[in-house]
């Protein structure tokens, strides 16, 4: 002991130490009485995100979304964001509400939308019931990219599956239970979509109170979820999917869905449209590592039972191609038509790879994650790369910047997308 | 003949006199930290090395010795997050993602010092069993070892304040002998209801120099919850149990 304080130490630490020191001594105490619960919470973010399209004019959606309009190389977009979330509570009872106020300018034009995303009223009788009534975004699935058993939501955007989307107007129940032993936790969530002219249109066909259902079993450490659509304004559709650690630091998850009778358009290269109708099932296999020095990976492959092989997607550039050099307008009318449809989703391709690789802290800089993600069409090769940058450092600030790299040969998925780049920059700030 | 017998029955007696029992010490000072199921407020102070600050408030429920949930009311980027943990299972409810993720122990949802396994820190005796026990001068130092390769330290060596039966610092070693962090408690505190602990928890790490954590407690009193709540369905609603 004597020893270690004759011992010199470097001033510059002994100055550091005491600061330190000095830092922890003014720690005020902490009082809670500030957090306590209000009968009505208002919160959101506002965002401003800039982006730099540069245009692929050989490529197919290009020349279907610039049909008719002054031909562009490159495109620059501000978007604002307003998105307000709250919340009112009355004994048992909740409602809250998420908006959703988007304006945006480019060289095409301005455009300026609001949504309700969310707004429904929750009781709960019971800690293991609860009853609602509203609009709300279920979230159903374990893909992180996909989810194939996402039967009543909007389709996830693989490019920000972590982006809050609009729900469907509904009424659903979920009630819980937990008996203990190798099955911890039982949940059954029953769910009533309706859907009229004026109620969930997008949904499907009107006309028809949809019933859909999700059962969650954790069991023996394993998260198992069973869900259910029953046919009406959609074909009906049943899945599952788990997801369990191997390891503390590995997990795995997977989805399987299948849907009946799914009604799928194919186009040849002349414009010969038939309807194909049979049962389409689609999985997904996925895992999520850490590392020791805090490397994320996640990779899924994701099989689209209802998607396009590599020929079909083919037959259907061809087409596009086609119409745009005989310059024929009833050719073009179809193919915007079939673009409009299964052929304009994000991912129409039937098997995909998605790789994600997110280094949090890098370069020893706190709260700075760099990230890159991959998504692969395997059948034709075509792949997207987004190099990503973000840091959060400080309160309630996030920043980020992505490069969209696509890449692929003439008529593949990533090539004849509308944009060869995009750049996009942009800042949310929550309060 | 008399004179051996009695150094005999001496030296039979003098380890069953010194034996202290760990396991003992060790679940006496999980019930003197919090009782069994609990509700309280922390506030987790992360301090960078240039003394830049991030401040989060989490709101805990505790049932059991293995189940715990924790919600985040500040700041307003992780307002309404939610963590769960089942003995090993972790999983974090994010409001705009509308669904749960698994999460590890050695992660960190704040960016702290302090991990997952700090902060949805069941009981010690949960998760560890006690290897040695050694008294000193005004503590017994307890040597733990983690029940299972799931737990986030392999090792601890924890100093007990012999008085109070509460912890004064943990060492958390890696399986590799690594020494991954010191937590020091502090500011021992009233909060009612007969729980007199800590209200400060520190921790340094030698792989994170120049940063600090510090961890404060208010509101902590012993309250019981239903089991339903410890479930991935209830998340969303976790912050209606709140009083």
């Amino acid at each position: 002991m004597s020893r270690r304080r004759g011992r010199r130490q470097p001033w510059p630490l002994v100055l550091l130490a005491a600061a330190a020191a000095v830092c922890a001594q003014e720690e005020p105490p902490f009082d809670a009485s500030q957090f306590e619960k209000k009968p009505f919470e208002l919160g959101g973010y506002a965002q401003l995100k800039q982006e730099h399209f540069e245009l692929d004019r050989s490529a197919a959606f290009y020349k279907l979304g610039f049909y008719n309009q002054p031909q562009r190389d490159t495109l620059d977009r501000t978007t604002g964001t307003l998105q307000l979330y709250g919340k009112a509570r009355h004994g048992s009872g909740t409602f809250d509400f998420r908006l959703n106020a988007d304006a945006q300018h480019d060289q095409l034009g301005s455009e300026r939308a609001a949504s309700i995303f969310e707004a429904a009223y929750s009781a709960r009788p019971t800690p293991g019931l609860t009853v609602e009534a509203g609009k709300r975004s279920l979230k159903w699935g374990k893909g992180y990219a996909w989810n194939p058993i996402g039967f009543v939501e909007r389709p996830k955007d693989p490019n920000d599956p972590q982006l809050a989307r609009e729900g469907f107007v509904m009424a659903n129940a979920d009630w819980i239970s937990s008996p203990g032993g190798a099955l911890q936790t039982i949940a059954f969530t029953p769910v009533l979509v309706p859907v009229s002219e004026s109620v969930n249109r997008d949904f499907g066909e009107a006309g028809h109170v949809n019933l859909a259902a999700k059962l969650y079993l954790l069991y023996r450490d394993t998260d198992i979820d069973f869900a259910w659509l029953g046919e009406g304004s959609r074909p009906a559709r049943f899945g599952m999917d788990f997801s369990r650690n191997v390891t503390s630091n590995f997990e795995i998850h997977g989805e399987w869905a299948r849907i009946r009778d799914f009604q799928r358009p194919i186009t040849d290269s002349a414009g010969r449209v038939t309807i194909e109708v049979a049962n389409a099932a689609s999985y997904l296999l996925g895992m999520r590592y850490l590392t020791a020095s805090d490397t994320t990976y996640i990779a899924e492959y994701y099989r689209n039972g209802t998607g396009y092989s590599e020929e079909e997607a083919r037959q259907f550039y061809q087409l596009v191609d086609t119409a745009f050099s005989t310059n024929d307008p009833a050719l073009i009318q179809r193919a915007q038509s079939l673009a409009q449809g299964s052929y304009g989703r994000p991912n129409p391709g039937r098997d995909y790879f998605y790789f994600r690789a997110q280094q949090k802290d890098a370069l020893g800089i706190v709260y700075f994650a760099p990230a890159l993600t991959a998504i692969v069409n395997l059948q034709d090769r075509s792949y997207q790369l987004t190099p990503e940058l973000l840091y959060s450092g400080i309160t309630n600030l996030e920043l980020r910047v992505r490069l969209f790299l696509l890449q692929g040969d003439t008529g593949t998925d990533f090539a004849e997308k509308q944009v060869s780049s995009k750049l996009e920059l942009q800042a949310r700030y929550y309060f | 003949m008399k004179r051996f017998l009695w150094l005999i029955a001496c030296l039979a007696w003098l380890p069953v006199a010194h034996a202290i029992d760990g396991t003992q010490i060790l679940q006496k000072v999980d019930r003197n930290l919090e009782p069994e199921s609990y509700e309280s407020y922390r506030q987790l102070t992360d301090i960078q090395p240039d003394g830049a600050k991030k401040i989060s408030v989490l709101y805990t429920m505790k049932k059991g010795r293995d189940r715990l949930v924790a919600l985040f009311l500040a700041p307003a980027s992780d307002k309404g997050r939610v963590t769960l943990r089942l003995g090993d299972n972790m999983w974090l409810y994010i409001p705009d993602v509308g669904r749960s993720i698994r999460i590890t122990s050695l992660q960190s949802v704040t960016g702290s010092v302090f991990n997952n396994a700090d902060i949805l820190r069941i009981d010690y005796s949960a998760e560890y069993d006690v290897e040695a026990a050694e008294e000193q001068k005004d503590a017994y130092l307890l040597s733990l070892k983690a029940k299972s390769g799931e737990v986030a330290y392999d090792k601890l060596k924890m100093r007990v304040d012999k008085q109070a039966i509460l912890p004064l610092s943990i060492e958390c070693y890696a399986a590799s002998g690594l020494l991954i962090k010191t937590l020091r408690f502090r500011d021992i505190k009233d909060f009612g209801g007969g729980i007199r602990r800590p209200a400060t928890l520190e921790t340094d790490s030698p792989l994170q120099k120049g940063y600090k954590s510090i961890m404060q407690w208010s509101g902590l009193k012993a309250r019981t919850f239903p089991d339903e709540i410890f479930t991935l369905n209830y998340l969303p609603r976790v912050e209606e149990l709140r009083k």
